[in-house]
């Protein structure tokens, strides 16, 4: 019964969406509903490590940023078809995650999250020094969209591009859905409640844990290569901490360890400096405000709130 | 609000009753916090300045039409995301047609990439990056010259000066600053001379002694020092504390009071700064003393440096619409801003090219100037040998 | 070899600011198991307390030292309070999104009172000593002898008072301390109080040889972290070393390898560690 009522629940939000461009009459919000989405995207990536597997890792932005810069230059030296470097992106993200990954798991809890930042200050380091390849702060313009001028769809139509993240985002958050309730996704919550226990019954924890840091990884290139051909401007500028920042928060607003809850969060951290103006140089210290005490009052994030408040009603009734 | 009714009033004193009169919002992107509100926030003020006086003077006059400007601005935190944000914001949801400000290369590249679909015109400011105006694109032009340009200049300078080995220490990971360097090492080679090392910082790096006691090492004729303001001052004094005694030259832009903040007068006596002459009182004219001036008065504070780049911008905007006879068609008002000769109110010295303001590319072009430290100021020495024309038929050969 | 060495002395002064932010974070996370990833920022705060009451009050260096200590010492203690007890029973991963928040808080306030300009604080060191070609500013010397002071002061306190003695007990047994009489809710302010009392001193280094602006606090928790995980998690020698050892290491990557990637190369040196001695070098295995 609860199962059929989430997928009720699912299917409502999703006809939300659909209609969503049908509703907004200003066009910049739908811009923003894109960059919403993409983020959906990433945080559903972060959630799988961070919310599911218990290991804050603070390098979604970079691994972004390597999705977004091999999309872009596949297509730049390579002459490949956008739709090719899209999908060729995340596993170019994926070869750099195993290589980083390996090392970092050796390392628990805070520390893998400060070996994971190391990680995202070299990926910017290198994008801004390696001139040649990335051409540095200046960044890479004309990145193509995903179809020509004789494309069947007119991609330079934000409410396109719209509906192509939108089928995106829906398809990863369903990805993730299935990798959660798999058996995988099981010994990854057991993980975060109990990593000695996991060892103990003679699971080896580093290969579940590596294979959700490189699929969130792949979530996060995705992402990135998506973002690239949607802006066609990327430089290293927005592949830094302060977004991987954004990453965990979307995940701690939303609600870590479920599935709706990088939804929310995604569109939280987007729109919520949209609304934030008015405090303008407070909104630092707002941020924080906020992060601290969601943590300590809703460590469940609106998800699980809303989910409270549901199973209280039933209860009533 | 206030500014609206300030407007109004002062448009009824210049009894102008006889035409019809309209609003025409103009928007700004620019860094009003974070790194970039250095640059970005005095430009800002600067559209403002501008707008209010030519609202102060009539208006801008379109056929029977009169035209009094308000401004729109909104932070783009020199962030690209932050600046398609702010730049969508502006036409999808104000109906703004006409964008200026863009102090800082990555949020200018990251508008310049979809402007060209827009129906609107983008006026950049202090943004150096030279790609944003290789692409001959048609709605856009800029005020400041590329780094490289200046950079050509810098280095004629320095060989002129009989320097052979020249070490550099820059933020070389920023474009501009790169370009700079690229373009002083060709005219160095020219007459013979070479850059033995090129040692790069970061921005938030302090400590450059482990760069400087490398270049101190390879004992080079001359030092230069490309990079932002406040790790530059860091290098000038570290260099002294080295015993690094050649003569200091750089590319940083920065007033006395940021130096003297970190280095000793007598740690700085001697470095030259080799740049855009931009706004000094040193060297200004009428207009930029009177600039200087009412924007002090306005806002409280000395303008910065580079702060007219935005204001003359303004200016030009105003001539190209009045020359289109348009608000509306902005593909004839980006037509006309690349026809315009230079206004009369500008503040800036530019260097025109076959008589206009910008060039085919859409770029503007400014004297370059060579500023010495003495005795705790920045003293105008001379212009550097700077050909705006050449190098608008270089920059019209590249496009990347 | 005088400019190995005058690159092994430009290390040495860089090289003690870590040792101090690290110490700091290494004695909160010994302690309480808490990567404290606000403590770069809290310090940066003590280094502009400083700066203002230097500039503005006039009052004399050490004084304005001194009452920033104070100010960082309750500092500390209200953010124990505050913040991190709350969530200490919670899974370990709140705990550090709290400190992830805080750092946005505190860099937000630095950012509110003092401005985005960065700042220096005044001294009037300006001699250059030179011993045979290689040169050390006067303040430098009296940053690492500072930095030594202190580091000889902590390890004291550690080892021979019996508040020392008690959060040593803590660190390695926290229930047979509780057993043995150890107030355990004192010692976690004590620590916070010592620690950031300690990042104080630090921001005041780097904001009298260097600069404090934003964003220079985060780097260098950034690079606390790192040396904790090149000497080893919870030790004192470890910081010690791992804080010399990385401050030499990028002197000497930026003089003679490239300065543009010297902070990749710290980091590179830091995952080697991590691959071939995860408990670091100073940590028991």
């Amino acid at each position: 019964m609860a199962r059929n009522r989430t997928y009720i629940l699912y299917g409502l939000a999703l006809v939300g969406f659909v209609l969503l461009p049908q509703l907004i009459s200003v066009k910049y919000y739908i811009h923003l509903s894109v960059l919403a989405l993409i983020w959906v995207i990433a945080a559903q990536g972060q959630n799988l490590i961070q919310g599911y597997t218990g290991y804050v890792s603070i390098v979604q932005a970079g691994f972004m940023g390597i999705g977004a810069y091999s999309t872009a230059l596949m297509g730049m030296h390579f002459d490949l078809p956008v739709w090719l470097s899209i999908i060729i992106a995340p596993f170019v993200t994926a070869f750099f995650a195993l290589l980083t990954g390996y090392p970092s798991l050796r390392v628990k809890g805070h520390y893998f999250a400060i070996v994971t930042l190391a990680f995202n200050m070299v990926i910017f380091i290198v994008l801004m020094n390696f001139h040649q390849l990335t051409h540095g702060e200046a960044g890479i313009t004309g990145i193509p969209k995903p179809g020509g001028k004789d494309a069947l769809f007119n991609w330079r139509d934000r409410e396109t591009y719209y509906y192509f993240v939108l089928i995106i985002a829906a398809l990863m958050t369903g990805l993730a859905a299935l990798i959660v309730r798999s058996r995988i996704g099981q010994i990854l919550v057991a993980i975060r409640q109990n990593e000695d226990l996991v060892g103990a019954v003679g699971i080896a924890a580093w290969k579940y844990k590596l294979f959700a840091f490189v699929t969130s990884a792949m979530f996060a290139g995705l992402a990135g290569a998506i973002y690239a051909h949607y802006q066609s401007f990327i430089n290293p500028e927005i592949f830094g901490i302060a977004q991987s920042l954004d990453a965990i928060l979307a995940v701690i607003i939303g609600g870590s360890g479920t599935i709706a809850g990088p939804i929310i969060g995604a569109f939280f951290v987007v729109f919520l400096p949209e609304y934030l103006r008015f405090a303008d140089s407070f909104r630092l210290i707002l941020y924080g405000l906020v992060l601290v005490l969601a943590t300590i009052f809703m460590p469940r994030g609106i998800a699980g709130i809303a989910r409270d408040l549901m199973e209280k009603r039933r209860g009533r009734t | 609000m206030k500014l609206t009714a300030m407007t109004a009033a002062l448009a009824l004193m210049a009894g102008a009753a006889w035409a019809e009169e309209k609003t025409l919002d103009i928007g700004v992107s620019d860094a009003l916090t974070g790194g970039g509100a250095v640059y970005g926030l005095p430009q800002t003020n600067a559209v403002k300045l501008a707008a209010k006086e030519i609202n102060a003077s009539g208006g801008i006059k379109v056929g029977d039409d009169v035209y009094m400007l308000n401004v729109i601005a909104y932070d783009d935190k020199a962030n690209p995301t932050e600046a398609s944000n702010a730049v969508r914001k502006l036409i999808d949801r104000d109906g703004v047609k006409y964008i200026l400000g863009f102090c800082c290369s990555g949020a200018t590249g990251a508008v310049a990439s979809f402007i060209e679909f827009e129906d609107a015109v983008m006026l950049v400011g202090n943004a150096a990056e030279r790609s944003i105006t290789t692409r001959e694109i048609p709605n856009l032009t800029r005020t400041r010259p590329p780094a490289d340009y200046t950079g050509a200049a810098a280095g004629t300078f320095v060989a002129e000066k009989g320097h052979k080995r020249v070490a550099v220490l820059g933020a070389l990971d920023v474009g501009f600053y790169a370009s700079y360097v690229d373009a002083f090492e060709k005219e160095l080679e020219k007459a013979g001379g070479e850059i033995v090392s090129r040692e790069a910082f970061g921005l938030k790096d302090r400590d450059m002694s482990p760069q400087l006691t490398k270049i101190r090492g390879q004992e080079p004729d001359a030092i230069l020092v490309v990079g932002y303001v406040e790790p530059a001052a860091f290098i000038y004094r570290q260099a002294v504390e080295l015993g690094i005694d050649v003569p200091r030259y750089g590319f940083t832009s920065g007033s006395e009071e940021q130096f003297t903040r970190v280095a000793t007068s007598e740690q700085m006596e001697g470095v030259w700064d080799l740049r855009p002459t931009e706004l000094t009182l040193l060297s200004a004219s009428e207009n930029g003393k009177a600039y200087h001036a009412n924007y002090t008065e306005e806002f409280g504070i000395a303008p910065s440096p580079s702060s007219p780049y935005s204001y003359d911008q303004t200016y030009a905007l105003k001539d190209a619409i009045e020359a289109a006879g348009t608000v509306e068609d902005t593909e004839a008002v980006a037509a006309a801003l690349r026809d315009i000769a230079v206004p009369d109110e500008v503040v800036m010295q530019y260097l025109p090219v076959d008589e206009k303001m910008f060039d085919q590319n859409g770029q503007a072009y400014t004297s370059n100037g060579a500023f010495q430290w003495q005795s705790g100021n920045w003293v105008f020495v001379q212009d550097l040998p700077s050909d705006a024309a050449a190098y608008s038929a270089f920059l019209s050969t590249l496009d990347d | 070899m005088v400019e190995v060495l005058q690159q092994i002395i430009n290390g040495i002064a860089i090289g003690g600011v870590y040792v101090l932010i690290a110490l700091g974070l290494t004695t909160v996370f010994g302690i309480l198991g808490i990567a404290h990833f606000a403590h770069g920022s809290v310090s940066m705060f003590g280094g502009y307390l400083t700066f203002f009451f230097v500039t503005s009050w006039g009052f004399p260096l050490l004084l304005a030292i001194l009452i920033a200590l104070l100010v960082g010492l309750m500092l500390g203690v209200l953010i124990e309070l505050l913040a991190y007890r709350p969530v200490r029973d919670a899974n370990h991963i709140n705990a550090f999104i709290v400190a992830l928040g805080l750092t946005m808080m505190v860099e937000g306030i630095n950012l509110e009172l003092f401005g985005h300009e960065q700042v220096v604080i005044p001294t009037d060191f300006s001699r250059v000593f030179n011993f045979g070609g290689v040169t050390i500013p006067e303040l430098r010397l009296y940053v690492i002898l500072a930095a030594a002071l202190l580091i000889a002061a902590m390890t004291v306190f550690v080892e021979r008072t019996k508040t020392g003695q008690a959060i040593r007990a803590v660190a390695e047994n926290r229930d047979a301390a509780i057993l043995m009489g150890v107030n355990v809710k004192t010692i976690p302010l004590v620590v916070f109080a010592i620690s950031t009392a300690l990042g104080v001193c630090a921001g005041v280094m780097v904001g009298s040889l260097f600069a404090i602006a934003p964003g220079i606090g985060e780097g260098l928790v950034v690079k606390g972290f790192a040396v904790l995980i090149l000497g080893g998690l919870g030790s004192i020698p470890g910081a010690v070393v791992g804080g010399l050892v990385l401050g030499i290491t990028e002197a000497l990557a930026a003089g003679f390898i490239s300065s543009a990637y010297k902070d990749v190369i710290a980091f590179v040196v830091m995952i080697s560690v991590l691959l071939f001695r995860p408990q670091g070098l100073m940590g028991k295995a």
